[in-house]
C-alpha cells in the first residue's frame, strides 16, 4: 500500500489536493488554483486567484456571488492539461452544471464524485457512469435506510399537501439553488394548478436556469406585503434559512415543510419544527452509492462528506472492494 | 375500509400541530370509516393497550435473517432512527420495492382481530413465514403501522382528550359524558363504538366506570394572594391514585392509567364488600406503615403492583390501605357538582357511619385522608418542608369551592411539592436517544468525585431545552475518549447540576447510592469539574434527610 503523501489525491487541511497539479477541489480556504464541482456555496470559498469549473456552474456562481472572480471554464468530457495530468468534468446529476472530476496521470485514473444522484432530474444532465482505478466519492445518505421515492411521487404529495389545505398558505422550504428548480419542474407536471411564488434568492436562479435553456415554470417573486388573502391555496417557495425568525410573521394561517433527504427519518422530521417534511434529495441514496462505486470499477474507494463507517464496512464485507482511508 | 385509511390518519395527525385540524382529521375519520374500524382506531390512538406481540430486536433479528443482511448495519440504523419499527419499515423499501405478489387490501379490523393475533398462535418458523408473506403483501404504506402494532409501540401525538372532543363535536354531546364513556375497559367491538357515539344518554350503562380524574397543576405564585381559608390542605401522598367503586354491589378499583387492578388488591375489595351503601371514592393506595402512620416507600408498592392474586403472606408482608380524598358519588348520585368543602362534610360523615355500622372492621385497610391546617402561607411552607418526615412528597392544596371537573383543570387544585434534592456532577458518559431524539446523544451518565476519581452515580435525560442539547451533542462527538457500542465516554470536562426526589443506599452501584427520579436542572457552564460534589457530599445529604 501505497503512503499517504504517494497518493494522486490527498487530503490536505480538510480539502482535496492533487500535488503534481498544485490544484485543489472545492477548497474552504483561498488557494491558487481551484477545481469547483459545482455551485453551491459550501463547496466555493471567495478568494482564490482562479478556478475552474464546467460553463453552467462558472454562469451560476457569478450570479449568485455578483464579484468579479476568475473562472476558466471547460465542457462536460473536454480534457485539459495541467502539469502533465489530464482532467475532466462529467456530469454527476446534482443540479445545473455538477460534475465529477476526473484524473488521469501515468495511466492511473482517478475520480471524485462531487455531490451526485443517479434520479432522474431533468432540470440537469443525468449522472454518467465513468470508469476509474480509484474513486473518491461523497457518501452523505450512506446508509441502507435512505431510499428515495420517485420524484413525481413526491411531487404528488406536494400538491396534495398544498390542495388539502385551500385555506391556507403553504411554505415550502427548499435550497435555492437546484432543489428549488426541480421542485418546480416536477410541481408544474402535478394537477396543482395554483399560484406559485418564490423568494428572491430562488427567482434569480430559476432565471438563470433559463437562460441557461432549462424550462422551468414561471413563477411570482413574493413581495413582503401580499395580501394574505391572495397567498391562500398558493404555494410558495423559500430558502431554509428564512424558517426561523421573524420573516414567517409576514404570513398569516400557514403550513410549512422542508424538503430533503433527511426528511424520510420520523424523528428528524418531528425535531425539525417544520409541519411536514418531504424526503427528496439531490444526493444518491444507498444504492445509488453502491451502484456508482460497482459501475466506476473502482479497485480503491474513498469516502467523503458524510459518515462512511458501516457503508466501508459493508463493501469491504460484502462486496469485496478495497476500501481505503485518507487517514484525516 | 382499508388499513391504508388508518396509516394516512396516523401520517396526518403525525404532522398536523394545530389541535383544531387534528380534530378536524379525526371527525373525518370517524365518519367514513366502519364503526369496527373507528372502534380500533380509538383503541390505538388512546394507547388503551399497547401489547407487544414481538420485541423490537425480534423484528430486527428476523429481517437480518430473511433478507441476509448483516445485523451490525441495522443496529448502525437503528442508532439514526431509533425506533425498531421505523428502521425495519425503511429497509423494507429497499427491499420489496421490486415485488412481484399481489397486495393485498385488509382492513385495520381484520389485522388486529385475526391477522395479528393469528400469528401467536404459530410456531416460530411458521409465524416468521407469515410476517415476512404479510411484509410483502401489504402495501408500503401500511409497514410502518404494521411493524408498530407488531412491537406494540405504535404511539402518535394524541391525548385521550383529544380524542373526546373529536367524538363530541361528531355527535354532539358534552365532553363530559365521551370522556366518562372512554374510561376504564374498552374493548374494540361495533358495540363500544355505538355505545361510545350513543346520542342517548343512559347513566346505566356507565356502571363500571370511574369518573374521569381531576388533576392537580403545579404550584403558582398568585394563589399566595388568597385567603388560606379558601383552600384545604392534604399531604400529597407517592402511591397509586385510584377510584374505589361500588356500585349495585360491586366493587371495582380503577387506577388513574384506567387499569381494573381487583386482583392485585383482593383484600381490600373483600373489606369494601361489607359496606352497605354504593359509593365512588377518589383516593390513593399505599403500602402502609401502620405503627408509625406513615406510608412505606413506592418501591414496596411495587411489590404489589403487578402481582395478582398475591398470597396471604404477601398481603401481610406489604400491607395496604387506601385513603380517600373525595366522595364522588353516594347511593347512585353523583355529587361531583357540589362543593369540595361540603363533600368533605358528607365523606366524614359516611366515613365514621360505615366505621360504627360495618362489621368487620374497616379501618386496617381503609381510612379518609387527614387535613392539615396551615394559619397562613408561611406556615403552609413549613408543613411542605416537614413533608419528607412523614414520606410523602409535599402538600395538595384544594380550592374549597371547586366541583369536582375532570383533567388537569387550572385554578382548582395544586401540588407544592418539597424542592428537590441536587448535586453538582461531572458528564462521563452520553448514549444515543431513541424515539424523536434520535441520531443526538440525549443519555447521560453523571458521575461525583471520591478521593482523585469519579464515580458515576446517576443517569438523567431530561431537563435540557433542544438548544442546550444540540450543543451538547456537538461537543460529545468532539470530545469522546472512546466509543463501546452506541455509548462514548467522554472527556471529563461539562458539570450538570442533577435534582432528585430521594437519596439512599444502594448495593447494586458502585457509588453505593441510589437516586430517584434524577433530572438535570441546570447546566453549570460557570464550575469547573473541581468545583462538583463528592459522593461524602451525597452522604451527608442522605444523612440529613433521614
Amino acid at each position: 500500500m501505497r503512503t499517504k503523501q504517494e497518493y494522486l489525491i490527498r487530503y490536505e487541511d480538510g480539502n482535496l489536493y492533487c500535488e503534481l497539479a498544485d490544484i485543489w477541489i472545492d477548497p474552504n480556504k483561498p488557494v491558487k488554483k481551484a477545481l469547483i464541482t459545482h455551485a453551491h456555496f459550501d463547496h466555493f470559498t471567495f478568494g482564490c486567484e482562479e478556478y475552474i469549473s464546467t460553463k453552467e456552474t462558472a454562469i451560476l456562481l457569478k450570479e449568485r456571488v455578483r464579484d468579479n472572480i476568475k473562472i476558466k471554464t471547460f465542457e462536460y468530457g473536454e480534457e485539459f492539461k495541467i502539469n502533465g495530468i489530464n482532467i475532466s468534468f462529467h456530469p454527476s446529476g446534482h443540479i445545473l452544471g455538477s460534475s465529477q472530476i476526473r484524473f488521469i496521470f501515468a495511466e492511473e485514473k482517478w475520480l471524485i464524485s462531487g455531490d451526485f444522484k443517479l434520479q432522474k432530474d431533468q432540470t440537469c444532465k443525468q449522472y454518467e457512469i465513468v470508469k476509474t482505478d480509484y474513486l473518491i466519492s461523497e457518501c452523505t445518505f450512506g446508509l441502507p435506510i435512505f431510499k428515495w421515492d420517485e420524484s413525481n411521487k413526491i411531487a404528488n404529495d406536494i400538491s396534495k399537501w398544498i390542495t388539502n389545505s385551500p385555506e391556507k398558505t403553504s411554505l415550502l422550504f427548499c435550497y435555492s439553488l437546484g432543489k428549488a428548480q426541480r421542485l418546480l419542474n416536477e410541481i408544474s407536471q402535478t394537477s396543482f394548478k395554483g399560484n406559485i411564488y418564490s423568494h428572491g434568492s430562488i427567482h434569480k436562479m430559476n432565471n438563470s436556469y433559463r437562460e441557461l435553456g432549462i424550462d422551468i415554470k414561471d413563477t411570482i417573486k413574493i413581495e413582503n406585503k401580499k395580501k394574505i388573502d391572495e397567498l391562500k391555496g398558493s404555494l410558495i417557495l423559500l430558502p431554509p434559512s428564512l424558517s426561523k425568525g421573524s420573516y414567517l410573521k409576514n404570513f398569516k394561517n400557514i403550513q410549512t415543510a422542508f424538503a430533503s433527504g433527511w426528511m424520510s427519518i420520523r424523528a428528524l422530521r418531528k425535531r425539525s419544527g417544520y409541519d411536514k417534511g418531504f424526503a427528496i434529495s439531490d444526493h444518491a441514496d444507498w444504492d445509488g452509492i453502491l451502484e456508482v462505486v460497482k459501475k466506476s470499477e473502482a479497485k480503491n474507494v474513498f469516502f467523503h462528506h458524510g459518515d462512511s463507517e458501516a457503508l466501508s464496512k459493508y463493501l469491504v464485507e460484502k462486496e469485496s472492494i478495497n476500501v481505503l482511508s485518507f487517514g484525516k | 375500509m382499508s388499513l391504508k385509511k388508518f396509516s394516512e390518519l396516523f401520517g396526518d395527525l403525525d404532522s398536523i400541530n394545530s389541535t383544531n385540524n387534528k380534530i378536524e382529521v379525526l371527525r373525518n375519520y370517524f365518519l367514513s370509516n366502519d364503526p369496527i374500524d373507528n372502534s380500533w382506531a380509538i383503541y390505538l390512538l388512546t394507547g388503551k393497550s399497547n401489547k407487544r406481540f414481538i420485541s423490537g430486536r425480534y423484528l430486527k433479528n428476523l429481517f437480518s435473517q430473511i433478507y441476509e443482511y448483516p445485523q451490525w448495519l441495522i443496529d448502525t440504523c437503528y442508532l439514526k432512527v431509533g425506533d425498531s419499527a421505523e428502521v425495519i419499515t425503511l429497509l423494507l423499501k429497499n427491499k420489496t420495492n421490486s415485488r412481484k405478489k399481489k397486495l393485498s387490501n385488509i382492513s385495520l379490523n381484520e389485522l388486529l382481530s385475526e391477522t395479528i393475533p393469528a400469528l401467536s398462535k404459530l410456531n416460530e418458523e411458521e409465524k416468521n413465514l407469515e410476517i415476512k408473506n404479510l411484509w410483502e403483501t401489504l402495501p408500503e404504506d401500511n409497514h410502518l403501522i404494521f411493524n408498530k402494532i407488531l412491537t406494540g409501540t405504535f404511539r402518535v401525538g394524541v391525548s385521550i382528550g383529544l380524542i373526546t372532543k373529536s367524538i363530541s363535536k361528531l355527535i354532539n354531546i358534552e365532553e363530559e359524558i365521551i370522556s366518562h364513556r372512554l374510561m376504564g375497559d374498552f374493548k374494540p367491538s361495533i358495540e363500544s363504538y355505538e355505545f361510545l357515539i350513543n346520542k342517548n344518554i343512559n347513566l346505566q350503562e356507565l356502571n363500571s366506570k370511574p369518573f374521569p380524574f381531576l388533576l392537580a397543576n403545579t404550584i403558582e405564585d398568585k394563589i399566595f394572594k388568597n385567603s388560606i381559608n379558601d383552600f384545604q390542605f392534604e399531604w400529597k401522598y407517592d402511591g397509586i391514585r385510584m377510584q374505589l367503586i361500588k356500585r349495585s354491589g360491586n366493587i371495582s378499583l380503577w387506577t388513574r392509567g384506567q387499569e381494573l387492578v381487583n386482583e392485585s388488591f383482593p383484600e381490600l375489595a373483600e373489606k369494601m364488600f361489607h359496606i352497605k351503601d354504593n359509593f365512588v371514592l377518589d383516593g390513593e393506595l399505599l403500602v402502609w406503615n401502620f405503627k408509625e402512620q406513615i406510608p412505606f416507600d413506592f418501591s414496596l408498592l411495587q411489590k404489589r403492583i403487578n402481582r395478582k392474586s398475591p398470597t396471604r403472606s404477601i398481603q401481610i408482608k406489604y400491607p395496604i390501605i387506601f385513603i380517600a380524598y373525595d366522595l364522588l358519588e353516594i347511593n347512585g348520585r353523583d355529587i361531583r357538582e357540589i362543593k369540595l368543602e361540603n363533600r368533605r362534610i358528607k365523606l366524614e360523615k359516611y366515613f365514621s357511619k360505615w366505621q360504627i355500622k360495618t362489621e368487620n372492621n374497616i379501618s386496617d385497610i381503609f381510612k379518609i385522608c387527614d387535613l392539615i391546617f396551615p394559619k397562613d402561607w408561611p406556615d403552609a411552607l413549613t408543613y411542605k418542608e416537614k413533608s419528607r418526615e412523614n414520606n410523602t412528597e409535599g402538600l395538595i392544596i384544594k380550592k374549597k369551592s371547586s366541583i369536582y371537573s375532570s383533567g388537569r383543570k387550572k385554578g382548582i387544585w395544586w401540588k407544592y411539592k418539597v424542592d428537590p434534592m441536587q448535586l453538582d456532577a461531572v458528564l462521563i458518559y452520553a448514549k444515543g436517544g431513541s424515539g424523536r431524539r434520535a441520531g443526538l446523544y440525549t443519555d447521560y451518565s453523571f458521575a461525583l468525585w471520591k478521593d482523585k476519581e469519579l464515580i458515576k452515580f446517576a443517569s438523567a435525560y431530561s431537563g435540557l431545552t433542544n438548544i442546550e442539547i444540540k450543543e451538547l451533542d456537538k461537543w460529545i462527538r468532539k470530545n469522546t475518549i472512546e466509543k463501546f457500542g452506541p455509548v462514548r465516554s467522554l472527556k471529563p470536562e461539562m458539570v450538570f447540576e442533577i435534582s432528585f426526589e430521594k437519596i439512599q443506599i444502594s448495593k447494586r452501584h458502585k457509588s453505593g447510592i441510589a437516586v430517584r427520579f434524577p433530572r438535570i436542572t441546570k447546566w453549570r457552564k460557570d464550575k469547573k469539574i473541581n468545583d462538583a460534589d463528592s459522593l461524602e457530599n451525597a452522604y451527608e445529604l442522605m444523612k440529613k434527610i433521614s
